[in-house]
């Protein structure tokens, strides 16, 4: 009994520890895992992240156009594990720490974060292809050469340039 | 006492209208400083106006297996006890009681109508969770009724020993001899039965440790659980009424003394008075204790405050005969 | 008139939990809300109640099992109107993880109307409190 009137009377001279919410800003830490940022410039389209997902959210598919790619995610089956975050192998796909989720039923099906991955025509045959970022292809390939020039050429025509003579001749 | 005086009395001033706003003003200040108690920012003073607000502008929704005309006959009855109740307590200096003897018996039985009108409700309602509840509260009023009887019965035979030869329940008699005399908290053996009254206080409230009728998470809230709209709103004025009706009721047996003889002073140093019973009986207690089983609470008042009333009282008696 | 009670009614709702088949996740962070003292509901008025029948707003988690089905259809009948419903977490806004299970058939708004969604796996307590005060806002005009 004695312990708890100290307890109370620690709590009177304390104050409140209440973070008033909607009347004061509630900042989220850094490393929190919040809704999905796309950078599309960064995309290779490989359908890794869309292999892991969680929570099916992730869904790419070939524009009508076939100009591209339409990479669309669902928030609201989004489950925040940031597997494909982990996974990507550009770091296209990136998890903010904004946590304000709530919404209103009649946007639920507009609540989408869609970018669309642009497809260029490879330098070697013409074909519209998705251009592999730089860091993959130095990986892959190594950074001797006009490795930058490898980025932006279709399979086929990587393998053929390479079965010619390589990189350093290019 | 003419009828527009009485009108004015029971439904408007010191009964009626004002109590229930002070009683639910009471009520609100108690569930802040709680709050406070814990470190939160509990809800405003006034919420429970509130509350009473929203709730009467809900529908109700009345189970199939419920009856009827009792079922929304019930929360009136509770209501109109404590009405009544408040409406014969004397407050020193602004009111002076509706009858002049005899009327501490009756706040005795007016009491007991919650209590009652909570188990008449319970019971039309036809729900298992219900009828624990009001098994429940029926055992729990037996228990504290015995120390409350035996308190009253003390401060009746304490003034009547002074005033007349037998016991005076006359609650004005009270104040007034108080008001000469210095109040019954002057003497010694009088505090025991004072501290035997504080005790009692949760229990009729409904507080925890002793909310066991009302327990939110065992019985999904009991006796209450089918009420909803504007019954459920009546028992919530019936709870800020009750807690109005005892702390006037200990302010007047024990230390009804007002501060000279303006009557705005009076008022607000009568609910000071309040403010501070029910700080010491309801907050402070809510705020420490967990919840008792009711075999425990039932031990309980049957053996610690019905042991400190009888001390008094035998005490009292004792000095009587010398 | 109507302007003034709708401004003094919406500073009391009551909130009623159902956890309709869920992991208990958006359980525990709904409780958080109301009982911790950092996230305290109880300021904006509102009070975790113990019955259905004196709720206002009801709050409910979880993808809709088949066992559970009939019994949630049952206690929101019980609910008096006017209410309002908010859907927490992922579960029963889409199937969330368990979508492809065997007893799961659909989203909880075929069964019942929902008006607010708070997505997340849980969602944070201040974005509970979001959805809260959204709903709030709708609950005020169907008075």
């Amino acid at each position: 009994m004695r312990k708890f009137l100290k307890v109370i009377l620690n709590n009177l001279i304390k104050g409140p520890s209440t973070i008033k919410y909607p009347f004061e800003d509630s900042p989220a830490p850094e490393k929190l895992r919040g809704k999905i940022v796309h950078n599309s410039d960064a995309c290779v389209a490989c359908h890794l992240c869309e292999y892991v997902c969680a929570g099916g959210a992730i869904k790419m598919q070939e524009s009508e156009d076939k100009k591209g790619i339409d990479f669309v995610v669902w928030h609201d089956t989004c489950t925040f594990c940031g597997l494909c975050e982990y996974y990507c192998p550009t770091k296209a796909i990136h998890l903010t720490n904004d946590y304000h989720t709530a919404h209103l039923q009649a946007d639920k099906y507009n609540y989408i974060e869609k970018t669309f991955v642009k497809k260029q025509p490879c330098t070697c045959c013409g074909e519209p292809i998705v251009p592999l970022s730089l860091a993959m292809v130095e990986q892959i390939y190594g950074k001797e050469g006009d490795v930058r020039g490898l980025s932006k050429m279709c399979p086929q025509c990587r393998r053929k340039i390479l079965w010619k003579g390589g990189v350093s001749k290019l | 006492m003419n009828i527009a005086e009485f009108f004015v009395n029971v439904f408007i001033f010191p009964g009626g209208l004002f109590a229930i706003m002070l009683g639910l003003l009471l009520t609100g200040l108690d569930r802040k400083i709680y709050a406070r108690l814990q470190r939160r920012v509990g809800p405003p003073i006034y919420q429970p106006w509130l509350d009473v607000v929203k709730l009467s502008l809900k529908e109700m929704v009345i189970p199939k297996t419920a009856n009827y005309t009792v079922f929304r006959l019930a929360p009136l009855l509770g209501f109109a006890g404590m009405l009544a109740a408040i409406a014969v307590i004397p407050v020193a200096g602004i009111y002076s009681g509706l009858y002049q003897s005899g009327d501490l018996l009756v706040v005795l039985y007016l009491l007991s109508a919650p209590a009652l009108a909570l188990a008449i409700g319970a019971a039309a309602s036809g729900s298992p969770y219900s009828s624990i509840g009001l098994s429940r509260e029926i055992s729990i009023m037996l228990a504290y009724e015995i120390p409350m009887l035996i308190v009253f019965l003390t401060v009746g035979m304490r003034v009547g020993m002074e005033l007349g030869g037998t016991a005076i329940f006359s609650l004005s008699s009270i104040v007034n001899f108080q008001l000469s005399q210095g109040s019954l908290l002057l003497d010694l053996p009088m505090l025991p039965a004072f501290l035997a009254f504080l005790i009692c206080i949760p229990g009729i409230l409904g507080v925890v440790p002793f909310d066991i009728p009302e327990a939110e998470t065992e019985i999904t809230e009991g006796p209450l659980l089918e009420y909803s709209g504007s019954g459920l709103a009546m028992f919530k004025l019936t709870g800020g009424l009750k807690m109005l009706v005892l702390s006037a009721l200990t302010v007047a047996l024990f230390f009804p003394m007002g501060l000279g003889s303006f009557w705005l002073v009076n008022l607000l140093w009568f609910i000071f008075k309040c403010v501070v019973i029910m700080f010491f009986t309801t907050t402070l207690i809510r705020a420490m204790q967990a919840r008792m089983r009711i075999e425990q609470a039932y031990k309980f008042y049957l053996l610690v405050p019905t042991a400190l009333a009888l001390i008094s009282f035998v005490l009292t008696a004792m000095s009587f005969r010398i | 008139m109507g302007e003034l009670l709708q401004n003094i009614v919406k500073k009391s709702p009551w909130i009623y939990r159902i956890n309709a088949g869920s992991c208990n996740g958006c359980d525990v962070e709904m409780a958080t809300t109301a009982l911790i003292p950092r996230y305290d509901v109880e300021r904006l008025g509102c009070r975790y109640c113990g019955s259905p029948k004196h709720a206002d707003i009801v709050l409910i988690s979880g993808p809709v099992t088949a066992v559970v089905k009939d019994k949630v259809l049952r206690v929101y009948d019980e609910i008096p109107n006017p209410k309002v419903v908010v859907a927490v977490g992922i579960c029963p806004i889409s199937g969330g993880v368990f979508r492809e299970s065997y007893s799961i058939a659909s989203q909880l708004d075929t069964y019942i109307p929902v008006d607010v969604n708070v997505p997340g796996c849980p969602p944070r307590p201040q974005a509970i409190i979001d959805g809260i005060a959204m709903a709030i806002e709708i609950w005020r005009k169907k008075f």
